[in-house]
């Protein structure tokens, strides 16, 4: 620690350098993952945010909702099972709606509408508004970002394709699923956007795309024998089931992947030049007694509180760059996966740290003697 | 017991199908309190001789015994370690760690030993006061003059107290002026420390501050009594 303090003291302008780029690669990663998790966080927030541990579907359907469709009666045998403490019905479909209230501009926008029985754990708390009533089919909750596009509690909203006038009655948020804003509506609302063409609901009595379910010790195995043409997975399972999630997760993964290993290698260069430069004078801190040990330290210490301070700097950078990203742009980084990713980071750079360490204890201390510079 | 001692000791670089038989049965005893110099023309041998001494290189045959311990039978952990505890080495002016200053520079060889206590701390700022540093203590390496630097390697050499002070060249950079100071500077905490001293130089000025003068040649060292006289004179007048 002394040695590598007094030369981060001395050396000011070198070790800033390297402590620029340890700090823009800090706040690549930080950038990336934060885009990263803000993408998957938009293909999937409502399936993330469910209080529903397990998702039963339609055999073959491959854990998409898209694929399944099942007889919203099953959710009562699935709730009799064990282990089972809960299950209720779910629909997804996607649509497009205009807001009719005249106020408004004449815009259309792309929704994700789900259909769920009002009141029970699928239905998100609202932030403004009223939640889903049984009785009032005709009203949907809605995510906030449609507020953004101007829509008002108490708009009325035309969905396309069908003929019924809607009422927004409030507000949630954080609810997108497959990259599309959310909207809430009645299993049997949703039923009639979903299935308008005749026979597309290939005679399924009260249909729904999956059944959510509730119970930790869920045995899913039992399930599938227990209950034909079904498949139960875990509720990360599903997730990785959306359209197109795992294919970007995968980018995102390969591109974060990429940048660590490429980040490795720059620290590791950058050391082993710094440390290659002060060869001679290890050799004589050697010839006087230093051990591989002391020296070691003193490198590594060295890396490690350059690093740190320059992780601490890029999420720092992180941060205020989220702030002036545009609106649209989905960010979010939770500060789990900041620590996480600071962790790899220090980690990585202290093991780039090592080839220099490895440098140092071949280095012989006999070029101390016996030479003039 | 203690000081250094050299029995037979030969050294053969092994260089591809060339062999340079460097020291040649190479026997000395160096006591406590005595300072010695070790002249001869380039490449006969000197480097290799001192490096021996210090621990950094192993004999090809015979023993190098260092208060009591022979080098041949450490490994390389113990040999760090003696060469931290017993041996000073004094090496050129550019041998200074550029970050640290003059105060630091001792300190770190305290560091490498493990803590530095409050009484390490006076040590160091005694013997640079010793050594007329007194007034520089916080200055780096290039704001010092050549001189300065090598005072302040010598008042490194001295810190931990070890037996045995090695010195190669200490002079080549300076001028005579300075050389002489030098000289004289480790000649006197030779013996006031009660240390074995060895340097290698190629300055026959320098070698009135010695107690005895050694002469290399092709690997075979020899006593030169030539020096012999003047130096007893000198010395009288040190002590
Ligand atoms: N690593 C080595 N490998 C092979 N031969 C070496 C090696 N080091 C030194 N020698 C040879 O051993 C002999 C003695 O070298 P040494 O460095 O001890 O001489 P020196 O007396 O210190 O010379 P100088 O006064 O020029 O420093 C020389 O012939 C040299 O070429
Ligand atoms: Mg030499």
């Amino acid at each position: 620690m002394f040695l590598a303090l007094k030369e981060l003291k001395h050396g000011k302008f070198r070790f800033l350098m390297i402590g620029v780029i340890t700090v823009l690669i800090a706040w690549l990663v930080f950038i990336l993952s934060g885009l990263g998790n803000g993408l998957s966080t938009l293909s999937a927030a409502t399936f993330k945010n469910m209080d529903a541990h397990y998702v039963t579907f339609e055999e073959g359907s491959r854990a998409s909702m898209s694929r399944s469709l099942l007889n919203e009666s099953l959710a009562d045998e699935l709730e009799k099972a064990d282990d089972v403490s809960a299950a209720t019905g779910m629909g997804a479909t996607m649509g497009t709606v205009l807001n009719e209230s005249s106020s408004a501009d004449k815009e259309k926008v792309d929704v994700a509408i789900l259909g769920i029985t009002p009141g029970n754990f699928l239905e998100p708390d609202v932030i403004e508004g009223n939640p889903l009533q049984a009785n009032e089919p005709l009203e949907v909750i809605a995510n906030d970002t449609l507020k953004k596009k101007g829509f008002e509690i108490g708009d009325t909203l035309k969905i396309e394709g069908s003929l019924e006038k809607m009422k927004i009655v409030g507000f949630v948020e954080n609810e997108t699923y497959n990259h599309l804003p959310a909207i809430f509506t009645t299993l049997d609302k949703w039923r009639t956007i979903q299935f308008a063409a005749p026979g597309s609901d290939k005679g399924i009595k009260n249909p729904v795309n999956a059944i959510m379910l509730q119970g930790e010790n869920i045995d899913s195995e039992k399930l599938n024998k227990l209950f034909k043409n079904t498949e139960t997975v875990t509720k990360s399972t599903a997730v990785q089931g959306m359209p197109g999630y795992k294919e970007e997760n995968g980018t995102i993964m390969m591109m974060l992947a990429f940048l660590l290993a490429i980040s490795t290698f720059v620290l590791g260069v950058f050391f082993y030049v710094l440390t290659l430069q002060k060869s001679n004078q290890f050799g004589i801190l050697k010839a006087i007694g230093a051990s591989n040990l002391f020296l070691g330290k003193a490198i590594v210490a060295q890396v490690f509180l350059l690093s740190f301070v320059s992780i601490v700097v890029g999420i720092l950078l992180t941060y205020g760059t989220a702030l002036i990203l545009p609106d649209g742009m989905p960010f979010s980084l939770d500060f789990k996966l900041v620590i996480i990713y600071s962790l790899l980071l220090l980690v990585i750079s202290i093991l780039s740290s090592v080839i220099s360490v490895r440098k140092v204890t071949k280095i012989d201390p006999l070029q101390a003697i016996g030479r003039l510079e | 017991m203690s000081g250094i001692q050299f029995k037979n000791v030969s050294k053969l670089y092994q260089q591809g199908e060339n062999q340079v038989l460097a020291l040649d049965d190479v026997s000395l005893t160096v006591e406590q309190g005595e300072f010695i110099a070790v002249i001869g023309p380039s490449g006969s041998g000197k480097s290799t001789f001192l490096a021996i001494a210090g621990a950094l290189l192993q004999s090809s045959e015979g023993e190098v015994i260092l208060n009591g311990k022979n080098l041949n039978q450490l490994n390389p952990k113990d040999l760090a370690r003696l060469r931290l505890e017993e041996i000073g080495f004094i090496l050129q002016t550019s041998n200074l760690v550029p970050y640290l200053n003059v105060l630091e520079q001792l300190l770190v060889v305290k560091k490498m030993a493990g803590k530095v206590t409050k009484e390490d701390k006076k040590f160091a700022k005694d013997l640079l006061e010793n050594l007329g540093l007194a007034a520089k203590l916080k200055k780096f390496p290039d704001q010092l003059s050549g001189g300065e630097r090598q005072r302040t390697a010598i008042a490194r050499a001295f810190i931990n107290n070890p037996s045995i002070i090695l010195a190669d060249e200490p002079t080549a950079s300076l001028d005579s002026k300075r050389a002489h100071e030098v000289v004289q500077l480790i000649a006197k905490e030779t013996k006031t420390r009660n240390k074995a001293a060895i340097m290698v130089t190629h300055d026959e000025r320098m070698l009135e501050y010695c107690d005895k003068v050694y002469r290399m040649e092709d690997g075979r060292l020899k006593h030169d009594n030539s020096f012999k006289h003047e130096n007893s004179k000198r010395l009288s007048t040190i002590g």
